[in-house]
């Protein structure tokens, strides 16, 4: 028996549409060791969301099983903090008051007159100090998802559960916001890192984040491949974009994550 | 601004011409109290003067300059056409003087009027907030009965409330309580619909987000579903609003003691048409008064809307 955080054995998924059911993940396996910061990347409809929503426990599974620390999954909880591409935070509340909801979920250990002080020292930690009466409407997409990470890092969560959290993001500020992640994630390593499931569609995203990369593949979802990243951490985007092993192992990716397409041109089944 | 922008506008010039139009020897043969109208004008001024050098915004400034300017206007012509030239019936068309006159001298009566007929509003309608906010979350979060309550309500909204009048006076021991009635259900339906149509167009998004902070069930219903909808809450609490004044002054015709439309009718009965002015205008302003506020609510209570 393995000691992995997040166990995910056989997981089936179907969807109902139109009184119609079809697969959305089938047989899906892998698992996801402790402090370890795992993406799932594949081509938009591979299933990679509804894999993460039946993590958030929002969405049951058909067949197979989620464990965490060994105990079979049900519903949603607040061992495990998410982030939304959009919505995390609730409208009409600020952004420190998002982050000390979030922080009277979790933790019922913090009392009431702590909480606005630890929503400060993490919006401080995310770059937002000064930010805290603002309402998320007020602020810029990108800050948006700053706050989300800050409230879900202040529900100081074992796992981070966090659906393409900078997929709505201009370029740039995505680069900046990936930075902030893998610096708050990595630490100083006085603490025990955070277990990260992180689902994405941007290669580079996932390769520059993650210590393991579970590519699927669409129609039904399926692991095609789980890779593990070979770069060191700390990890510095502008040294390690430009090595040879970088483009060797982009390409790589980007071949796992299209040969299902590849194989369909192949056998003459793609009508583009 | 300037200072010449800011005092030489045309709403003073009207001013001036207001009070010139009241050095024209009175042609009619009623009492016209020419005083009366002057002080109100003279008061009005000093307060747009005295408003104009406080308000920063120059918008406030110029709307607050129109809406005086505008008045003036009124007077000016309703004051040529009564008191001075008398080219109206006096007996149905009484001088401004006389109708600002008559409001001093009502100004008790008037207040009590006022007073009963927004304890009556206040109470019909906080009454039907109160039950149908409450309901409409808890009917229209649980999916199973929201489609039926749909119809249901669509066919209660459309009767017209005010024919719940005859049936509530058999039902209910005194015209207040009748009054308080119809404003419930006028404001019930709507309020009701709105609660409804605002919890089944929340975001699935928002609730995906309540759900992995597991919020208990009355702080999904109360903290996360009644802020997601408060707009749509709004809108219905707006039209409830409205109709409850329409009908509040009705019912208040037909056959209450005091208020506002009671005041109008009471006294247009007896041809006083000096009053029956006086009180459309004081219930115009009334009733701005309390949209006006409604409005500041709901502004405040939706603030992080952009």
């Amino acid at each position: 028996m393995t000691t992995n955080k997040i166990e995910i054995k056989d997981l089936t998924v179907n969807y109902i549409e139109n009184k119609r059911s079809f697969n959305a993940l089938h047989d899906v396996s892998f698992g996801v060791g402790r402090g370890e910061f795992v993406s799932v990347i594949g081509a938009s409809g591979c299933g990679k969301s509804t894999l993460l929503s039946v993590l958030e426990g929002l969405y049951t599974p058909a067949g197979g099983s989620v464990q965490i620390d060994g105990k079979e999954l049900h519903g949603t909880g607040t061992e495990r903090g998410v982030v939304f591409q959009h919505y995390s935070l609730f409208p009409w509340m600020t952004t420190r008051k998002n982050i000390e909801f979030g922080i009277k979920q979790s933790r019922h250990d913090v009392k009431r007159s702590e909480r606005a002080k630890i929503a400060d020292e993490f919006l401080t930690k995310v770059g937002l100090s000064g930010f805290g009466s603002k309402y998320p409407s007020q602020l810029s997409g990108g800050m948006q998802q700053r706050a989300a990470i800050a409230r879900a890092l202040a529900m100081n969560t074992e796992i981070l559960l966090m659906d393409e959290p900078f997929s709505a993001i201009d370029a740039k500020n995505r680069v900046v916001l990936q930075e902030l992640l893998l610096k708050l994630w990595e630490g100083d390593g006085t603490e025990e890192r955070k277990t990260v499931v992180f689902v994405t569609h941007d290669i580079d995203e996932a390769i520059l984040l993650s210590d393991k990369i579970v590519v699927l593949t669409a129609h039904p979802g399926t692991v095609n491949e789980v890779v593990n990243v070979p770069f060191e951490r700390p990890r510095r985007r502008e040294e390690l974009v430009k090595t040879d092993e970088y483009g060797k192992f982009r390409n790589r990716l980007l071949s796992l994550l299209y040969s299902d397409i590849a194989e369909r041109i192949g056998g003459d089944e793609v009508v583009l | 601004m300037t200072l010449r922008k800011r005092y030489l506008r045309v709403t003073h010039l009207l001013f001036i011409a207001l009070l010139l139009i009241q050095l024209l020897p009175d042609k009619s043969t009623k009492e016209v109290f020419t005083g009366s109208l002057i002080a109100f004008a003279v008061g009005l001024e000093i307060i747009v003067l005295g408003a104009s050098s406080f308000i920063k915004k120059e918008e406030g400034v110029s709307l607050l300059l129109d809406i005086a300017g505008f008045v003036y206007v009124l007077l000016g012509v309703w004051s040529l056409a009564t008191a001075k030239f008398n080219v109206l019936n006096d007996l149905l068309f009484p001088a401004p003087g006389k109708v600002i006159h008559q409001f001093t001298e009502d100004r008790s009566a008037i207040l009590t009027n006022i007073v009963s007929s927004l304890g009556t509003t206040v109470k019909g309608f906080i009454l039907a907030a109160v039950v149908a906010i409450p309901l409409g979350l808890f009917i229209g979060w649980s999916a199973r009965v929201g489609g039926a309550a749909t119809y249901i309500t669509k066919f209660f909204s459309s009767i017209p409330p005010i024919v719940y009048i005859p049936y509530g006076i058999a039902l209910l021991p005194t015209f207040k309580s009748v009054s308080v009635f119809v404003i419930f259900l006028a404001t019930f339906w709507p309020v009701f619909a709105g609660t409804m149509s605002g919890v089944l167009g929340v975001d699935k998004k928002i609730i995906d987000s309540a759900k992995v902070l597991n919020v208990s069930k009355p702080e999904m219903l109360f903290r996360v579903i009644l802020p997601a909808s408060l707009q749509q809450i709004f809108l219905g609490c707006n039209q409830g609003l409205s109709v409850s004044f329409i009908l509040l002054t009705s019912a208040e015709m037909i056959g209450a003691r005091d208020g506002m439309g009671y005041y109008v009718k009471y006294y247009s009965d007896f041809g006083d048409y000096t009053r029956t002015i006086t009180g459309l205008l004081v219930i115009g302003f009334v009733v701005i008064g309390v949209t006006f506020l409604f409005n500041k609510l709901q502004n405040r209570l939706l603030r992080w809307k952009r």
